[in-house]
């Protein structure tokens, strides 16, 4: 029996559709959610402040979206394993905290040779880190190679500081 | 013996079921029987009166609904499926029937300018036919825009308002372009052998600008969402121009201007193809296996340039916000475009598939179908190399043995070096197999010929090596360096495609034919290959269509309008591909509607005698 040409083109455009919802249920499936706002303790120490400020590189910040830690090879943006060390050096009359709040205040300021601008500016919209959690991501970031120094307390040239 | 006991035990299980209903058949009478109603003795009944009770109920709430104070909402629910899930469908189907009602005149005008120069009267005939389809899709794209409209205005009344309150000063242009735009469609399509043929044409180039013109003002709404300009940091205007002109603006022009042309023509190619398995003579077979094949050129030939007009867009999404691209490329929506690479490789092998079975409408033995073969291999190649993922899924003693997600070998065909690579030499083994189909039946005549087919050869097999080279060069240099490469790619193979056409044209001039081109003599596969590739094409948009919208996750206008409705996260790719499909299908079964009435044209009066239809009267 031979089937009518409607069934038959119906037929076809569900096969294909439902190939590629097929296709579509093979990929990883994550639900992406707005970032978690993460409560700052006032009296946090500095310890808590490097837990708390990986936690805002992970989801708020979302600084691993670009940036990597101990990966090798032809990088879109700086990897960040031993970053501290190389913060105290990278601009005269900048410590690593100056250094660090340049790169999140004014990301184009400096260029790291070998790669282009693009780095947000990390304290507006759409990323926007209040001055606190930025104190948090600087802990952090002092931990990949150094210790971390910086307390809530810590004044740099963008929070109201004269500098450091 | 066996089935005994079986019969038996059924036979107790019975007899205990039975046992059981009985006595709940009488616990249920017992405790139903009769009895006298209780009553309220009357010394002991309320003294406030029942009406009065629910008159005070009802003035308490209307004093409290009088002083209710007015409270905007941000949001509103859509039952069932939700705010989002509802928008997206109305918004989709708006977009694919705009994008039909663009693209159509698009081609029925140039179709028709064909026929007026060389007084060809099928281009006239063909020109008539697609824009037959036109009226009713025309009401369809209005009537979702509607939809659409207030859908957003009821679901999300605060951002709609902010969008509103931007862009206020395009919406008279809008509307008053939109008038044109019917005045423009129905003149066109009415007024079809009533007027002197320049006229005629000068109707359709109106429609035409119109068109344009109203995609250009609703893009400009919808690219601003992604890469706002134009506005202070906390969302105010300062110039309406900026906020129009923002960085996806005109990428997203040219890539719909474009991609409306590849969408209409694979659709108008799928009503051919309808219209060529219902018909019942050769001369109708004829007619729309020649319109079919018109719609399908025209739709490859729109989407050899698009994947350029992509690179564009993406450049321009990553130099309004790296982090926006890297969440496109790198982030959520990396997987995405392996799915796009699944159905662009198989819009490239259907669209060879149904060049190659055109090859058999031209008499006598055809001398390139041996390259076909070669063409089909490095094809396949290309989609296999697009469709490879940068990391794998894979179990955990998988991922130990390889030394990580990423194969130590595959892992660098998922990179885009390999990616732009093999979507290049896709784009120029489907060129040539267009070069190859319109050779077929023809042979050279000019003096030159034997030299110009080895410069296109040359330049073909030089565009060739110039892009693997690039690409392996790629992986070699740094990010700053790698990126810029995929712009010489890109031009080498415009260049190529350009040049080879240039000397294609000259050196057939005046060609010998060695055969004729049976039109309608085609297998009826290559009908289904049409409305596959229409298929894909619609819902590849569908897909394309999600992450250009999906792309600023919980923002609404990003960075500047936060969207904080239960819909602000990013739902999995399966679900995106679920709805897109939901989506195509509705839009199938409604262009079914639109092919039906249009079908209904060439039928016979009610009433009339046989032989008297109605086919190609205009």
């Amino acid at each position: 029996m031979r089937v009518p040409l409607i069934p038959r083109l119906a037929l076809l455009v569900l096969a294909t559709t439902a190939f590629y919802t097929y296709v579509g249920q093979m990929v990883p499936q994550k639900e992406v959610h707005p970032p978690v706002e993460i409560v700052l303790k006032k009296d946090m120490d500095t310890a808590e402040m490097v837990k708390v400020g990986r936690e805002i590189m992970d989801g708020k910040g979302l600084c691993f979206t670009c940036h990597t830690i101990g990966k090798k090879g032809a990088l879109r943006f700086p990897d960040l394993e031993n970053v501290d060390a190389r913060a105290k050096t990278r601009i005269p009359g900048l410590d690593d905290i100056g250094y660090f709040a340049q790169s999140m205040y004014e990301p184009d300021h400096f260029i790291v040779q070998g790669f282009n601008p693009g780095m947000p500016v990390i304290n507006k919209p759409p990323i926007g880190l209040t001055d606190e959690e930025i104190l948090t991501v600087i802990a952090y970031l002092q931990s990949l190679g150094g210790s971390p120094t910086v307390t809530m307390e810590t004044k740099h040239q963008y929070n109201k500081g004269g500098g450091s | 013996m066996g089935s005994q006991k079986v019969r038996l035990a059924l036979l107790v299980l019975g007899g205990i079921l039975g046992l059981a209903a009985l006595g709940r058949v009488v616990s249920y009478l017992v405790s139903h029987e009769y009895r006298e109603p209780f009553r309220t003795p009357a010394g002991a009944q309320d003294a406030t009166p029942r009406q009065q009770g629910l008159a005070d109920e009802k003035a308490e709430a209307q004093k409290k609904a009088a002083a209710k104070d007015y409270v905007e909402p941000d949001y509103r629910a859509f039952p069932r499926v939700g705010s989002r899930v509802a928008v997206w469908v109305a918004a989709q189907l708006h977009l694919l029937f705009a994008a039909f009602v663009l693209a159509v005149p698009l081609f029925a005008f140039i179709i028709e300018a064909i026929g007026v120069f060389t007084k060809d009267k099928r281009y006239d005939r063909l020109a008539y036919e697609f824009t037959k389809l036109l009226s009713v899709a025309f009401s369809l794209t209005a009537t979702f825009g509607a939809a659409l409209t207030f859908m957003l205005l009821i679901l999300y009344p605060k951002f709609t308002l902010y969008l509103m309150s931007v862009f206020s000063p395009t919406f008279a242009p809008y509307v008053g372009l939109f008038f044109f735009e019917a005045f423009f469609l129905y003149s066109y399509y009415y007024g079809w052998g009533k007027f002197h043929p320049y006229v005629h044409l000068g109707l359709g180039l109106g429609l035409n600008i119109v068109g344009t013109a109203i995609m250009l003002i609703a893009n400009a709404w919808l690219t601003f969402m992604t890469s706002p300009a134009g506005i202070s940091e906390k969302g105010a205007v300062i110039s309406i121009w900026e906020a129009v002109h923002n960085f996806t603006w005109m990428p997203i022009n040219v890539h719909r201007f474009i991609a409306n042309i590849a969408f209409g023509g694979s659709v108008a190619a799928a009503y051919a193809a309808f219209k060529f398995l219902q018909a019942e003579s050769d001369e109708e077979r004829a007619h729309y296996d020649w319109m079919g094949y018109i719609g399908n050129f025209v739709a490859i030939i729109a989407f050899l340039p698009l994947p350029f007009a992509g690179y564009w867009l993406a450049k321009e999404i990553y130099a309004f916000s790296q982090t926006l691209g890297l969440t496109m490329m790198g982030g959520a929506f990396s997987w995405l475009f392996i799915i796009q690479a699944v159905l662009i490789g198989n819009l490239f092998l259907a669209a060879n598939y149904y060049l190659w079975l055109g090859m058999g409408r031209v008499e006598g033995t055809n001398p390139f179908q041996k390259f076909i073969k070669y063409l089909l291999i490095g094809i396949t190649l290309c989609f296999m190399v697009w469709a490879t993922p940068r990391s794998i899924i894979a179990t955990v003693s998988e991922v130990r043995s390889m030394g990580g997600s990423v194969h130590p070998i595959l892992g660098f065909l998922g990179v885009m070096s390999a990616k732009n690579t093999a979507v290049n030499i896709l784009i120029l083994t489907t060129f040539m197999s267009f070069l190859l189909y319109r050779r077929t039946g023809k042979v050279a005549t000019v003096a030159w010929a034997k030299a110009g087919n080895a410069i296109q050869l040359a330049i073909f097999a030089a565009a060739s090596v110039f892009v693997i080279f690039l690409g392996i060069y790629g992986y070699f240099v740094e990010a700053t360096v790698r990126i810029g490469l995929s712009v010489p790619q890109v031009g080498s193979v415009l260049l190529a495609m350009v040049s080879i056409t240039a000397i294609d044209v000259f050196l057939f001039r005046g060609a010998r034919s060695t055969g004729e081109v049976r039109w309608g003599k085609i297998p009826a596969a290559s009908q289904y290959v049409l409305i596959f590739i229409a298929v894909t094409f619609t819902w590849l948009m569908g897909l394309m269509g999600y992450v250009r919208s999906g792309l600023r996750q919980h923002w609404h206008v990003y960075g500047v309008v936060r969207d904080t409705s239960v819909d602000a996260f990013t739902p999995t790719l399966g679900f995106a591909t679920m709805v897109v499909s939901c989506t195509v299908l509705a839009f199938f079964l409604l262009i079914g509607f639109v092919f039906w009435l249009a079908s209904l044209h060439d039928k016979k009066d009610w009433g009339e005698p046989e032989g008297t239809a109605a086919g190609g009267r205009h």
